[in-house]
């Protein structure tokens, strides 16, 4: 998977500094740049509109180009953006598979993104809810529990009508996802802090035994007890008849989930702006 | 899986796990330089670090590494920054991301300013000569495109704070506050009324493009009752010019700039002083 050749690309790339600037580096033209911009304006951003802006940046600044295949593009700016420990990382969305992008720090361990967004008391709350999340067996954490901890928090005293606005906040920026009044982690919390959570809960992080990323949300073996994520067992089992666990070949117990097919998605995509742009001719 | 180098270290126990994550809500930036003791872990992490001497406030030299993360900070920090359109002071980058770098933050700051132009196409300004604050001024020119894909408002281009721009420039560069609003009423925006797409108008205009430095806001004396005046801000001569001013009005109005002669004039100078080699001060937005 995808998150596997980022990871075997750092290791290989230990950084042996020579003189500053680009090592090995791309080239940055206006494309680029305009693309890292507006990229940089999403906290996370599905392929299918990644897509789209690349080819954007293409029209403004050079419509005779051919654009470049999206992962040669977007290698070619990280190996510029390498130096700058950041870069353009590729993930997938846990409930279905969904390619996604976000430009993540590779620095440092706290969420400095967020920081500048939120309060200490607001940090907090969302640092309880991930603890809780990650302790759970789901991936999900209720609200209730989450507001529960409200007095533990430290800063300025936060109340429970107040806690669950600013839940609210973390939804609407991407942070948390919410179904039926549980939260888990989006996708872009994911690729933002896979490396902080790792590290800082070594004991409580659930790990896919396909992709050995970080898995929230997933199926597990009732046997051995071994988690997969839903995309990764769809591509695991696809046309398998009889799905076994791949640790301890017990028979697989779960309903095996459709791969994503970016076909599907754009079809139903374009019916989608189809719609939308019949909406605002009538305006 | 292998750790990208982080000069603070693996936090490896509660406490240190919680300053950390505090660290970065109190402070707003990731850093490496907080205190002696987390700059002790970062140069013990370089191999020229026990050549740094015990008593004295002298600094070891630092390797390229711990240099290249220091820039890769700040670049961070002035990103993360701008994006509120807040005016970046000196003193916090000092505080919260140079630290006991002090000593190269020319350097540094160059450096930084170097990668934000090539890499993401901002250019690093002082708002005003010896203000101590800078911005960012987007090489790019912003395309009406961009706001189909792009996840966030953007500059204004177009929108309240262009009419603005344009009825101060239109009328000599200063304008009553009181002015404004009868302007503003005949296009239904009202300073006490809910709008739905500028929400709080008052408070946009007198605030928030103020805090911005868009525009300039003082309290005009002796008068009763009080009023205002309004005038350009100094990210205004960075981001935009009166040329540009004037063909969005003209745009607007469906005419030529040349119809106003004397704004095309000043413009024109305007134009003219832009061009020209600056000796000291930013240099000019496009």
């Amino acid at each position: 998977m995808e998150e596997g050749r980022a990871e075997r690309r750092r290791r290989t790339e230990a950084p042996s500094h020579t003189q500053g600037g680009p090592r090995r580096a791309g080239v940055m033209t206006d494309v680029h740049r305009r693309f890292l911009q507006l990229l940089m304006t999403h906290g996370v951003l599905e392929e299918w509109d990644v897509r789209r802006l690349q080819k954007h940046c293409y029209r403004v600044h050079d419509r005779t180009a051919a654009v470049e295949e999206l992962e040669d593009f977007i290698n070619n700016i990280n190996s510029v953006l390498e130096s700058l420990y950041i870069e353009i990382k590729k993930g997938a969305t846990e409930d279905d598979g969904r390619p996604v992008y976000a430009l993540v720090n590779l620095a440092t361990t706290s969420v400095s993104k967020m920081a500048s967004d939120f309060a200490e008391n607001e940090l907090d709350l969302f640092r309880k809810a991930l603890e809780l999340i990650i302790d759970s067996e789901t991936g999900f954490a209720s609200s209730t529990n989450i507001l529960n901890l409200v007095d533990q928090l430290k800063g300025k005293k936060m109340r429970k009508k107040e806690a669950e606005q600013v839940l609210q906040k973390f939804v609407q920026n991407k942070w948390l996802i919410e179904k039926e009044g549980e939260f888990t982690l989006h996708s872009r919390a994911i690729l933002e802090m896979e490396q902080y959570i790792r590290e800082t809960y070594p004991d409580a992080v659930k790990i896919c035994n396909i992709c050995h990323s970080l898995l929230i949300q997933g199926q597990s073996c009732e046997t051995c007890g071994i988690r997969m994520h839903l995309p990764c067992v769809a591509k695991y089992f696809q046309s398998n008849s009889e799905p076994r666990c791949p640790h301890c070949n017990d028979y697989w117990p779960h309903e095996i989930p459709e791969v994503f097919d970016p076909e599907k998605e754009r079809e139903a995509a374009t019916s989608r702006a189809t719609k939308r742009s019949l909406r605002s001719r009538q305006h | 899986m292998l750790q990208k180098p982080r000069s603070r270290g693996r936090p490896n126990s509660q406490a240190e796990r919680e300053r950390d994550w505090g660290r970065g809500a109190a402070e707003e930036a990731p850093s490496t330089s907080r205190g002696a003791g987390s700059s002790q872990e970062a140069r013990s992490a370089s191999s020229q670090g026990s050549r740094r001497a015990e008593a004295s406030p002298e600094v070891g030299p630092r390797s390229q590494q711990q240099l290249e993360l220091k820039v890769a900070e700040l670049v961070q920090f002035l990103l993360i920054k701008d994006q509120k359109k807040i005016p970046i002071k000196r003193t916090d980058i000092l505080k919260h991301v140079i630290g006991d770098y002090k000593d190269i933050f020319p350097d540094l700051l160059k450096l930084a300013a170097e990668r934000l132009e090539y890499v993401f196409g901002y250019k690093l300004v002082e708002l005003e000569p010896k203000s101590n604050t800078y911005i960012l001024i987007n090489t790019l020119e912003p395309v009406e495109e961009d706001a189909e894909v792009r996840g966030d408002q953007g500059t204004p281009t177009t929108g309240l704070l262009m009419i603005v721009l344009g009825l101060i420039f239109m009328k000599g560069n200063t304008i009553k506050e009181t002015e404004v609003w009868d302007f503003l009423r005949r296009l239904g925006v009202y300073p006490t009324k809910k709008h739905l797409v500028f929400g709080d108008p008052k408070k946009l205009i007198t605030e928030e493009f103020v805090r911005q430095r868009y525009l300039e806001y003082r309290r005009i004396p002796h008068t009763d009752p009080v009023d205002y005046e309004l005038q350009w801000g100094p990210r205004t001569n960075l981001e935009t010019s009166k040329m540009k001013v004037l063909k969005f009005v003209a745009k607007v109005h469906n005419q030529d700039p040349k119809d106003w002669p004397a704004q095309y004039c000043e413009a024109l100078a305007d134009e003219e002083a832009r061009a020209r080699p600056e000796t000291s001060g930013p240099a000019p937005s496009s």
